[in-house]
């Protein structure tokens, strides 16, 4: 008996992981969709279809996937992999058991060093330069740290059940840490595609650390891509506004993608070192003046 | 799960904008934006902001999970045809269901 319950509950969770991550793909390719039509519409150019990333994604798994001779192999496949194992690992955590904040983090951490050997391991100087600076917007994650001490010291929890528990009582962290919510609203552009803030990546023939990947290797790195965009808003949403419904969440992803579509298209791309010091200096006074609101309040 | 009727949501919503892309290139092969108003596609986009705003009204004919999945089907359509195409149809639907959605309410209320 127990061992019928136990498969029914596994099949249980297996189900909700599949939906989950299908979830995940489709509604962030349509949203990366959303964002380069709100982008095109801004710069009046009529912009492609919102299910053009979607269709984009699937053409690469029917394309001939060629090797380059300079690639290290076979670490430039197995990169591919972990990419897409880190964020199907992000929405386990996240929208499906509503685990740990730090996994989600630590995920986050991985994505950019494995954005950084994507690049390397194809030996192309196009990969190599949009890598190092995957190197250099790693910046971006010491902000983001010190948003989860805050969430931490607000709530007394990394868990995010317990967050979306304590937000349900106190009411939304957004109002109390508003300083923590531009941070990471911050961090959630840098990861905005065309962002002032992002790695150096066309829609062309250039495209980032993506550039030397072809056939279903491009395919996964697409898919992995509309993931980790749906996953990052599940999270500022769950962190900084919960409880919301799904429609709350359907409405919240379709906004916060149309806020950075609009900075996006009238900003343009930082060096490095403006990138650099402008996601610190924000940081550094939402980080400060959280932290000093919360020992005055 | 309701996780799964939104993944059917989601679904349709991209079958009907396939078709709705695949339906105005066929139709219209011009590069210069067709600014007439189509008349089946303002229907369909009448009958999809209708039924997506005021599923509960027919709720004894067709359960929501069916009548919002015909509503995003035929709201796709349109949204998902080739830009410059469908915005006149689009506004007008959406107009007249909110309408419907208001006067619906002021009844109820």
């Amino acid at each position: 008996m127990i061992q019928k319950w136990f498969s029914r509950d596994i099949m249980y969770l297996m189900a909700d992981i599949v939906v989950n991550v299908l979830i995940a793909f489709l509604f962030g390719s349509i949203l990366l969709g959303l964002h380069r039509k709100v982008m095109a519409r801004i710069q009046l150019r009529p912009g492609p279809p919102i299910i053009q990333h979607f269709l984009h994604s699937l053409k690469f798994f029917f394309k001939e996937t060629s090797f380059p001779k300079t690639a290290a192999m076979p670490f430039y496949v197995a990169i591919v992999v972990i990419l897409c194992a880190i964020w199907v690992t992000a929405v386990i955590v996240g929208p499906v058991s509503q685990g740990s904040l730090l996994i989600i983090f630590g995920v986050y951490a991985l994505y950019k060093i494995v954005e950084h050997n994507s690049g390397s391991s194809s030996g192309s100087p196009y990969g190599k330069m949009s890598c190092v600076r995957a190197v250099f917007s790693a910046a971006a994650e010491l902000p983001l740290f010190a948003v989860i001490a805050i969430v931490y010291l607000k709530t007394g929890t990394m868990n995010i059940a317990e967050i979306i528990a304590y937000q349900s009582v106190h009411g939304a962290l957004i109002f109390s840490v508003p300083l923590a919510t531009i941070v990471f609203f911050v961090l959630i552009l840098s990861k905005s595609p065309y962002s002032p803030f992002a790695i150096t990546k066309g829609k062309d023939l250039v495209s980032g650390y993506e550039t030397e990947h072809f056939g279903f290797l491009r395919g996964f790195l697409m898919l992995s891509e509309s993931m980790s965009w749906y996953v990052i808003l599940w999270v500022f949403l769950t962190i900084f506004l919960a409880p919301l419904s799904l429609v709350g969440y359907l409405v919240g992803m379709i906004v916060i993608t149309a806020i950075t579509a609009i900075i996006n298209a009238v900003t343009p791309i930082f060096n490095p070192n403006h990138s650099i010091m402008t996601q610190i200096s924000i940081a550094i006074v939402g980080i400060g003046g959280s932290l000093l609101l919360m020992l005055i309040a | 799960m309701i996780e799964l009727n939104y993944l059917i949501y989601i679904v349709v919503f991209i079958v009907g904008a396939i078709a709705g892309l695949l339906f105005s290139y066929k139709k219209h092969g011009e590069p210069i934006i067709f600014k007439e108003i189509n008349y089946l596609v303002l229907i369909m986009s009448i009958i999809g902001f209708f039924l997506l705003f005021n599923y509960g009204l027919i709720s004894f004919i067709l359960i929501p999970l069916i009548s919002i999945s015909i509503s995003l089907f035929l709201i796709s359509f349109v949204l998902g045809m080739r830009p410059g195409y469908g915005r006149y149809e689009i506004a007008i639907g959406l107009m007249i269901s909110i309408i419907i959605w208001i006067i619906n309410n002021l009844i109820h209320l």
